[in-house]
């Protein structure tokens, strides 16, 4: 591949002269449960900056979700080394997650799933309301406190889970296909919004998507996984400046280049 | 008083409005319609010969009987006396099934082996257990209780089990990951809501289900609705078989409108 690479993307550039917040060399595990031993994702390694902004994307059943899992702790890798450089501080926890099906517990009303989070973390129970109260002010759902789950549309029931995230106050924020599910202009809201809570929490986050644009809207660095298991097909820098342009020629120049390292992923039978 | 009146029957139509169409009065006026069509055509029957009031006794001889089993004291004492038994084993026989339940429900290797064990005593019918609980605990109220107990057991057990099992695996992995991923955290904020209706719905089943055993369980001398049925039936008493037989509906009705109501309440975040 020859093709000319736009200014705005840089092949495994080197790492800005932050310390990483998570490390990952030669990791490779299997689907939790699986006792066959076979491998989901192999050889995998990553630098996740401080307050950086890491995509991880591919095609489903390359063992994104699993990775996350392996990074918050959940399931053992079988080879290889991950550290996540995050330390738990009273009242707040070190790595927190975001699903795709915002999960919120259907029981709870908006504020009670936020303060879940907090429960165990913060003994006082008006601190711990006071501080979801916040939380919820931040992504905007102030007047939904008291709503169920049921009674919130997908896009406010993601904000919940986000400010259920946020609200333990993370250095690390997982976040797995958090989008996917919801329409496309409530995905482009939420996205310019996580963005702005990013830049305002100077928060870390792991983000894994099957979506290139969303990526590469999303983040500093997109990490190409394919194949089965799934490998590190490619890893590019995004250099374009923020706020980025959706529909702009650089950006299309960036997400068609990554494009193309997928598409040559699949011929070369790297890929399923 | 009237204005009260008034909002609550706006109240009504609405929401029998909002239930699907339907009028409060269809709601009501046909099932009242035919329940005293059904009243109405028994007592002809009785009345025109039809039927033997001794073997089949006509409703107006069932309301003299309630006032004279009122008066004497009897009616009071034994729906006191089965109550009790009713609510002790309905009470014993839920909380052994639900906790049984989520127990096993909870690991998978325990609900392997419970199996067999659940194949061979579950389809023992409660009244089957009657010559043991007399040989245990004679002719008691707590041989009552013993029965209604174990049938209302395995209901609640089996429904509870079966709510622990179906809980979104998605929602342990959150309690994990948010630090709640203690045994007694995990319990009381993910499994027992996440349960809650399919446990709520066994406790239901198990409360019509007590109704029926309990009875049963007092046709044998311990005293109670069951015991004062056989009494009067020996003396072809038949209006007072029939006023314990509508007293036990009412009661049954009565204890699940309760408790339908109390689970609407609970359930309230459900969709």
């Amino acid at each position: 591949m020859d093709a000319v690479t736009p200014p705005a993307l840089a092949h495994r550039s080197a790492e800005a002269a932050a310390p990483a917040i998570v490390e990952a060399e030669g990791l490779s595990f299997g689907f939790p449960g699986d006792a066959s031993g076979a491998l989901v994702l192999e050889d995998f390694h990553l630098a996740l900056p401080r307050g950086g902004f890491v995509a991880v994307v591919g095609p489903s059943g390359v063992g994104k979700s699993t990775l996350l899992r392996v990074v918050a702790g959940l399931v053992p890798q079988t080879r290889g080394r991950i550290t996540v450089d995050a330390a738990a501080n009273p009242g707040r926890r070190p790595v927190a997650t975001v699903y795709q099906d915002a999960r919120l517990l259907p029981w709870r009303r908006a504020l009670g799933n936020i303060e879940f989070g907090l429960e165990g973390l913060v003994a006082d129970r008006r601190e711990r309301r006071e501080r979801a109260r916040t939380v919820l002010a931040k992504v905007g759902l102030a007047e939904h406190a008291g709503k169920w789950p049921h009674q919130l549309s997908g896009g406010q029931r993601q904000r919940i889970g986000i400010a259920r995230a946020l609200a333990v106050e993370p250095d690390l924020l997982l976040m797995d296909e958090p989008f996917s599910a919801l329409d496309a202009i409530t995905r482009r809201g939420l996205q310019d919004e996580l963005l702005r809570l990013w830049r305002d929490s100077g928060i870390s986050v792991l983000f894994v998507t099957h979506d290139l644009d969303e990526a590469v809207y999303l983040a500093d660095r997109v990490v190409l996984l394919a194949g089965r298991p799934g490998r590190i097909v490619e890893e590019f820098s995004v250099g374009l400046p923020r706020p980025r342009e959706r529909e702009g020629g650089a950006f299309g120049d960036t997400v068609r280049t990554i494009r193309a390292a997928l598409d040559e992923s699949f011929t070369h039978g790297a890929g399923i | 008083m009237s204005d009260a009146a008034a909002t609550a029957a706006t109240a009504a139509a609405s929401g029998s409005r909002a239930r699907g169409g339907g009028l409060a009065a269809e709601r009501w006026l046909w099932p009242l319609a035919g329940l005293a069509l059904f009243v109405a055509a028994w007592e002809g029957a009785v009345r025109g010969g039809l039927m033997n009031a001794v073997l089949v006794p006509p409703p107006s001889d069932v309301v003299p009987a309630l006032f004279r089993e009122l008066e004497s004291g009897m009616w009071a004492g034994v729906v006191v006396a089965s109550l009790r038994h009713y609510l002790a084993g309905v009470a014993i026989g839920s909380l052994l099934g639900i906790a049984a339940g989520i127990a096993v429900g909870l690991s998978p290797k325990v609900e392997a082996a419970q199996a067999g064990i659940a194949r061979v005593l579950r389809p023992i019918p409660p009244l089957a257990w009657i010559p043991f609980a007399i040989i245990w605990f004679g002719v008691s109220e707590t041989a009552a209780g013993f029965i209604i107990a174990i049938g209302v057991f395995w209901l609640n057990y089996f429904s509870a089990l079966g709510a622990v099992r179906q809980i979104d695996p998605g929602l342990i992995e959150l309690a994990h990951s948010f630090g709640q991923g203690g045994l007694w955290r995990r319990l009381a904020k993910i499994v027992l809501p996440g349960a809650a209706p399919g446990i709520l719905t066994g406790l239901r089943a198990g409360l019509g289900q007590g109704w029926m055993t309990v009875v049963a369980a007092e046709l044998f001398g311990i005293p109670g609705i069951g015991q004062r049925m056989m009494e009067a039936s020996g003396l072809l008493a038949t209006d007072i078989v029939a006023l314990y037989m509508l007293t036990i509906a009412a009661l049954y009705s009565l204890s699940d409108l309760v408790f339908q109501r109390l689970t609407r309440r609970a359930l309230a975040w459900m969709p």
